[in-house]
Formats: C-alpha cells, structure tokens, sequence
C-alpha cells in the first residue's frame, strides 16, 4: 500500500513540475525576446531614426517613411475594416441568430480568422495591384482591412450576445424602433468589450508583414501618397534584416523594437479598457 | 403645455407621429439590410479568394498538369516548377512545430487551472497572451540573429554527434550544423503557435465542470490523476480542435519561417538541412519573378496552401464548435 | 395533477380560514363605490389564445381592464400571468416562435391586426419589468430616451418633463443634483423607480408592472405600492404579482389564473373575500400554489 502511494506522489509531483517548467520556458521565452530586442533595438532608437527616412546603405538615415506608412495604412485599414466587422457581428448577433445563414458566415469567417495572411496579400495582390497596373499603399490597407474583418466581426457578436435580452425589451417597450434599440442602447451596453475587440484587432494587423510584401511593396524614399508603394515597418524590417550590412540590421532591429512595443502596449490597454469599471459613480 | 404629464396622450398630441413613423421603418430596413450585405460579404469574400487564386493558378497548371503537386524542379531560367518541396517542407515545419509545442501547451494549461495560486493566474495568463500578440517577424528576426547561431554552436554539433549515429533514426541528423534549417524553423514556429493552443486548451479545461474535479479530489486523487482522468478526457474535442487551430496556424505562418528555414528548394531527409515552405517561397520570390509561369507557379502555391490550411481549420472549427454547443455554451 | 373546478357550496357559509382583509396602512384608498361606477373598461380581451410553438400557453381569456383602475394578475408560477401581459403591448413579437390568436381591443382598437404599427402602440402602452433595465446612459437620458423617440420638445420642456416624471416616481429628490450620472449608479430600488418614470415620461395610456417589485427590498417594494397607488389615478394599470397580499393591497380588480386559464375574474373585495370558485379561494388560502 504505501509503495503505491509513494509511487502516485511522485508521478504528481513529475508531471506537476513539468507543467511548472512548461509555464517556465514560456515565460523564459518571452523575457529572452524582449531582451534580445532591447539589447539589440536599443542603441538604434537615436534622433535620426525618428527623424530620417530610410537611407542607402553606409549612409545615416532612420525608419520615419516606414513608420509613417505602417501607421497610415494601419489607421486606413482599420477605418475601413473595423466598421464592417461591427456591422457583420451585429448582423450575426442581432437579426439572424440561429438561422443558416449566421452558421455558415460564422464559420466562414472563424476559418478565415486563422487564414494564411500571405494568401490574403495574394488575393489582393490578383484584385487591386494588377488591376491597378501598380502596387500602392491602398492595397496594403485592402488587405489589413480583410485581415481584421474576422477578428471583430467575433469580437463584436460575443459581445452583444452577451447584452441582456431585457435591456433589448426595456427599449422595445418604449417604442423604439430595432435600429435605434440596438445603436442607442445595445451598442452603448457592449461598448467596453467591442472596443477592447477592435483594439485588439489592431495590434495583430499592426505586426503583420507578409500580405504587405506584395501589395504596399516598399518605397526607400519618403512618400506620403497613398496610391503607390509605401514603405512600412515589417516588409523594411525583412529587407533590412535579411542584408549583408551592419547599420541596416541596426535599423532593422529598432524597427523590430518599436512595433513590439506598440503592439504590447495596445494589448495592454485594450485589456485595460476590458476591466474598468465604467459605471459612474 | 405638452410638458405636463397630466393631460392626453403625447402620440395623439404630435402631429409628426405619420413621418417618425415611416422614418423608423426606413431605418429599419436600411440598418438590416446593411448589416445583411456585410454578412454575406463575408462569405463572397472567401468565394472571391478562391476564385482568382484558381484563375491565377490555372496557367501553371495547364501546363504541368497534376505533376505539379510530385515534382520536384524549381527552376525559374527553364522555367519548371514543381510544389513538392514546398509542400514538403510546410508539412514537415509544421508537424515538428506541433510535436514541440503541444506538450508544452498543455503543461501550461494544466498549471494555470491546477497548479497556479489565483493571484497569479490573471497576470500570468496575461503574459501568456502577450508572447502570442508578438507578430512573426519579430520571432523571424530573433530567430534569425539569437536563435540560430545558438543552436549552430550547441545543439546541432550535439545532435549529429549523438543522435547523427543512430542507425535509420541518424539520417535525421546528418550534415554541417548551418543553424538555419527545417529544424529551426519547426523550433521558432513551436514558440510562436505554443501561447495560442495554451491559451485555447486553458479555455477548455476552465470547462471542465467544478463538480466533476471536486468528486475526484474527494476520493483522494492526486492533482496529476484528476488531470489525467477527468479534465483531458472531458475536454478531448476541445483540446484536439485547439490543437488543429494552432495546426492551421503553423501550416500558414510566413515570416518566422522565412528568416530561418535557409530557402532551398529540395527535400533533404535530414532535419538539419535547409529547405522551404510555401509561404517562404511565396515571400521571398513572389516580387521577383519575371515570367508569368513563375508568378502563375506561385500562386498555385498560394492556392494549395489555402486549401490544406482550409481542410485543417474547417475541422478545427468543427470539433470546437461540437464542443460548444455540447456545454450549452 | 388536474384540479377540477367547482362552485362553493353555500354562499353564506362562513370561511374562518380566509384571510383577513390586511390593515391597509399606505395611502392606497379602497376603490369607492362611486370609483367603481366610473370606472370605464380600457382594453377587452376577447377569446384570446398564445401559443409558444404548439403549446398553447393561453386558453381562451375573455377579460376587461378598466380605466385608472388597478388590474391585478394573480396565480402560481406558469399560469401563464406574465404571458397575458406581454400580449397587451405585443412584446412577444421580438421571438419568432410566440404567437397570439383572438381579439384585443384597447378603445375599441383591435392591437392584434397586423396592420397595428407596433412602435405606435407601445408609446402607447408603457411596461415596466420584473428586474430594473436602466439604460447604459444618464438618468437623464434614461427618461428622456422614449420622449426623445417621439416628440420635438425643446430644452426646457424636456428638462420639465423628466423633471415631472421623476417627481411622479418618487424619485426626484434623490437623483435632482445627479441627472447627468449613469443610470447604473443607482440602487435596486431607485433604478426600478428609474424605469417607472421612463415608462410614465412617454404619457401612456396603459402601464404594463411585471412583477415589479419582486427583485427589490421590503422598503422599495413599499415606495413603488404606493407609487402605484398615485399613479392609478391617471392609467389604466396592470400588475402581474405573485405576492397576493400585494394584489390584495394595491388592486381594484384581480384575475385568477391557472395553467393558462382565466379561473375568476372579479373586484379584488369579491376575490379576496367571497371569491366564486373553489380553485380560487383555495388558492387565496395558500393550499396550493
């Protein structure tokens, strides 16, 4: 008897360490990156980085025209995704839940959340930059758009659901009409939770690199106009990266740096603004 | 007047009820039908997607019919092409990934729900989530410069001198420690998909109902027990679909691979050998090729891996959603 | 278990185990004979039958509700009293599978025609739900919401008709230097006076109480009887209870259900102390239910 029980001790006490050490190497992971990113980003965080634009190799310059870029097609891919996904999710939550067509377009859209990014970047590739004979920073915006959709479209639904149905009877019984029941009171209910969706939504197209390889491509000049290439932080990063030269891997890992810490710091107040007890007092 | 409350009815007082009334309705209509239009977009797009990813990909198939899948050639001055290394490697990357990551995952599932005192689940399930909001690119670049000349100095002489040796299993380990390899690359993409099916796999077993733990724990099961025969068998589906999502996800991922993988197009039977995978491939010569075969070749690619990582996600989604609606979620 | 309905034996029998009338000490005045003679009927339900599905949930209730009266809905759980409420202002309309069958005419106005616009008839027919629903805005906002649906006031009526309400729903005073704060802030009992006067702001014709008091302390539950009892002079008030001491206290009529019939219909005095059928005084009694 207490050789069997000696032996299940232990066999709790292995597996339960291992799944400390399992949590261990993960956090160890995390801690390893973030150093290796500041050891190496640090020192390239200078006045010039923010300042100049990509330069030629042995020449001074910054990441100003990519930073610019990645913000602009960020803020437009979000303008134009961020809307569709709130009104798909509504659709999804508000005028069909349970029927076939909510089915099939919420699976649609949970295989399409994990999609492949790259193919994304080729299906617009095919559709704008062909069609438009000429790559452009509309494109690379396109494709962040298709790219968030997914993510809030599942954000916003879970989070009306979760809107007592009460509420909806509350201002039903007044005689609003369902549009206004759900942009007055529905909306203002989930407000917190789709925020925080968005918010996270953004910080994942932020860091995405791959669909704007083909779309966006890059501009080693400054441009600001939207309808040809425009450098951005990821695809200047693989380039730079990925090069003989010392001054453009320096560059390559400030820019690495900088959008890790934005992406962090947009998780971080999005859970913030997941958990803040909003009601008045 | 009509401020009082005593008085007749407000809806017989106000003459503007016909207008309000035809303007609600209209705003009805519209906000549906607009909410509606969205929502099938979602599925024309993933018809759209499929579509001209077909027609791009018609020509290279046209021409090397469905030896395209088994060959092997890559030239781009001869212009043949061939998907199998690709695939090969996308496959292989990902199998190694999942082998690497899924204990792990689990074992980190099993200490938040388990093990963890409750102060620390929150903040540490946050830092757990933070490591999967790290973008690719930046595992591509660390595995690139950190990673990969690590492992060139220590494990990889390590593994050909020990395991290089093995009868059958050696073939594995052969060849110069380049440090970029499908190896690396299975390794970098094990770190990147591990927070995603810990995450999804804790989310399952936080399902587990408290009454059926504390039934176990109650007859004296030890913690590694009431896992073994209660959470993971009650969360089988969930944690099978968790771990397809974090397949599907590996399958497609681009830049981590990239950095690291060494970009030859052949397959090698050892794991310490570079090679490709499709969204490697796609990344690094997609701008670059010059004829339409090659770019029609690529996005033939494109087009296989959609349909692999498809299948994977589809059933994934399928076996969660079976979950869910089991729970009464 | 099937209860068979039978008439009281003797009518002057004397019934030591009936409740006693309970001392009324709120505001609430008994209806006088010369109310009762007023008293004009507002909504007449004809042969009205509900359906969830296939189950009929309402079998057949044939029943007036007067005007600035109060209309009490008594019986046990699932006797189908909230059901029969919900009707009144179609609310039921929102689930897809519930539906409703036969006549009910508010001022000789069938509200069940299909051609009925349902937003009209719910300014007209003000409801007000078991648990407290304030909206996610201001207190202001909150009963100013369904004004602001259907009137042009300008600012100053506004201010004065939110001020109105919250005075009729006893609730001015606490809230007067707080009109901007959320809704939520509020305690139980002030966010239900809070739905109250968002429901009265709108001037209905009708007022819809489910339960309104259930999910609130004994003293909120007092303030809103007597709320109740000031505003019957101006409504036509329906009141779904389970708490017939409650019914007892606060109405002019009451309806008996029981698995979705209308077993007694009556002035609250006749329910309370000679009701007509067995089920009904046996239910009063507390042997059942």
């Amino acid at each position: 008897m207490i050789s069997i029980y000696t032996r299940r001790r232990a066999a709790n006490f292995t597996i339960m360490s291992l799944s400390l050490l399992a949590t261990a190497t993960g956090l160890i992971v995390l801690f390893l990156i973030l150093w290796s990113l500041l050891q190496h980003g640090l020192p390239a965080l200078s006045a010039d980085f923010f300042t100049k634009n990509t330069p030629a190799p042995g020449n001074v310059g910054g990441l100003l025209n990519a930073i610019y870029g990645s913000f602009m097609m960020t803020v437009v891919g979000t303008l134009v995704g961020a809307p569709i996904g709130i009104l798909t999710g509504t659709f999804l939550a508000e005028f069909a839940r349970g029927s076939r067509l909510a089915h099939a377009v919420r699976f649609i859209n949970d295989i399409l959340l994990s999609a492949p990014s790259i193919v994304i970047g080729l299906f617009v590739y095919e559709v704008m930059v062909v069609r438009m004979g000429h790559f452009s920073a509309w494109a690379g915006a396109a494709t962040l758009a298709i790219i968030l959709v997914p993510v809030v479209v599942r954000t916003t639904e879970n989070m009306l659901t979760l809107v007592p149905a009460s509420l909806r009877e509350a201002a039903v019984a007044l005689g609003a009409p369902q549009w206004k029941v759900i942009v007055m009171v529905v909306y203002r209910a989930a407000m917190q939770g789709m925020l925080t969706g968005v918010m996270l939504g953004v910080a994942r197209i932020a860091g995405e690199s791959a669909p704007l390889l083909f779309t966006a491509l890059n501009n080693q000049f400054w441009s600001s106009n939207m309808n040809a290439p425009m450098a951005n932080l990821p695809v200047v990063i693989f380039q730079f990266a990925l090069s003989p030269y010392a001054d453009w891997q320096l560059l390559a890992w400030g820019g690495a740096l900088l959008i890790t810490l934005a992406i962090l710091a947009l998780n971080i107040v999005a859970r913030m603004v997941a958990n803040w007890s909003t009601f008045g007092k | 007047m009509e401020a009082r409350l005593h008085g007749p009815p407000a809806i017989a007082a106000v003459g503007l009820a016909p207008h309000a009334m035809r303007r609600q309705r209209l705003g009805d209509t519209l906000f549906r039908g607009l909410t509606r239009a969205f929502a099938v977009g979602v599925l024309v797009l993933l018809g759209a997607v499929v579509l001209s990813l077909a027609a791009g990909a018609m020509p290279a198939f046209r021409k090397f019919g469905l030896d395209f899948l088994v060959s092997e050639a890559w030239n781009p001055v001869k212009d043949t092409f061939g998907a199998l290394p690709a695939i090969y490697g996308t496959v292989l990357t990902a199998l190694i990934a999942m082998l690497l990551a899924v204990p792990v995952a689990i074992g980190i599932a099993i200490f938040l729900t388990e093990l963890c005192p409750p102060l620390l689940r929150r903040p540490i399930g946050m830092l757990v989530e933070l490591l999967a909001a790290i973008p690719s690119i930046i595992y591509g670049v660390w595995g690139l410069f950190v990673v990969a000349p690590v492992l060139q100095t220590t494990l990889q002489p390590f593994l050909i001198d020990t395991l290089g040796n093995v009868p059958v299993l050696g073939a594995l380990f052969q060849g110069p420690p380049y440090g970029l390899g499908v190896l690396t690359a299975g390794l970098i993409l094990a770190v990147m998909v591990l927070p995603f099916i810990a995450a999804v796999t804790r989310d399952v077993f936080l399902t587990v109902p408290a009454m059926l733990r504390e039934s176990a724990y109650g007859m004296g099961a030890t913690t590694a027990e009431v896992v073994r025969s209660i959470v993971i068998p009650h969360s089988r589906v969930g944690i099978v679909g968790g771990v397809m999502l974090g397949l599907g996800r590996a399958l497609g991922e681009t830049m981590a691979v990239t950095f690291v993988i060494g970009n030859a197009h052949h397959i090698r039977a050892s794991l310490l050998a570079p090679g490709t995978t499709i969204s490697a491939t796609l990344a690094n010569e997609f701008t670059e090729a010059v004829s339409d075969i090659y770019t029609s070749s690529q996005i033939a690619l494109g087009l296989i891996l959609f349909v692999i990582t498809f299948i994977v996600l589809a059933i994934a989604n399928f076996m969660l959603w079976r979950l869910s609606t089991k729970e009464g979620a | 278990m099937t209860y068979e309905i039978q008439p009281i034996e003797t009518p002057s029998r004397t019934r030591p185990h009936l409740i006693q009338m309970p001392a009324v000490d709120t505001p609430a005045p008994s209806p006088t004979a010369e109310a009762k003679d007023q008293a004009q009927p507002k909504v007449q339900i004809k042969d009205l039958r509900f359906y969830y599905k296939a189950y009929e949930a309402l079998k057949g209730i044939n029943l007036t509700l007067h005007d600035k009266c109060v209309t009490a809905f008594i019986g046990p759980s699932g006797c189908g009293k909230s059901t029969l409420l919900r009707v009144l202002n179609r609310i039921y309309e929102l689930y897809p599978d519930q539906r409703a069958t036969g006549e009910v005419l508010v001022d000789g106005q069938d509200i069940l025609d299909p051609r009925q616009d349902l937003n009209l008839l719910r300014a007209r027919i003000g409801m007000v739900f078991q648990k407290p629903t304030p909206f996610p805005m201001s207190i202001y906002d909150n009963v100013a919401f369904g004004v602001r649906l259907y009137e042009r006031l300008g600012a100053r009526h506004l201010d004065e008709r939110v001020e109105e309400a919250l005075r009729r729903a006893a609730l001015w005073d606490e809230v007067k230097d707080k009109l901007r704060e959320s809704g939520l802030s509020l305690s139980g009992g002030q966010q239900q006076r809070l739905c109250i006067a968002r429901a009265i702001a709108v001037k209905p014709e009708i007022l819809l109480l489910d339960e309104p008091a259930s999910a609130l302390d004994p003293i909120s539950t007092q303030r809103i009887e007597e709320l109740i009892a000031d505003l019957k002079s101006d409504y036509c008030i329906v009141i779904v209870t389970h708490n017939m001491q409650q019914a007892a206290r606060s109405s002019d009529y009451t309806a008996f259900m029981y698995l979705g019939q209308l077993v007694e219909f009556d002035t609250t005095e006749t329910i309370f102390t000679h009701p007509k059928e067995r089920q009904t005084e046996d239910y009063i009694t507390g042997r059942f239910g």
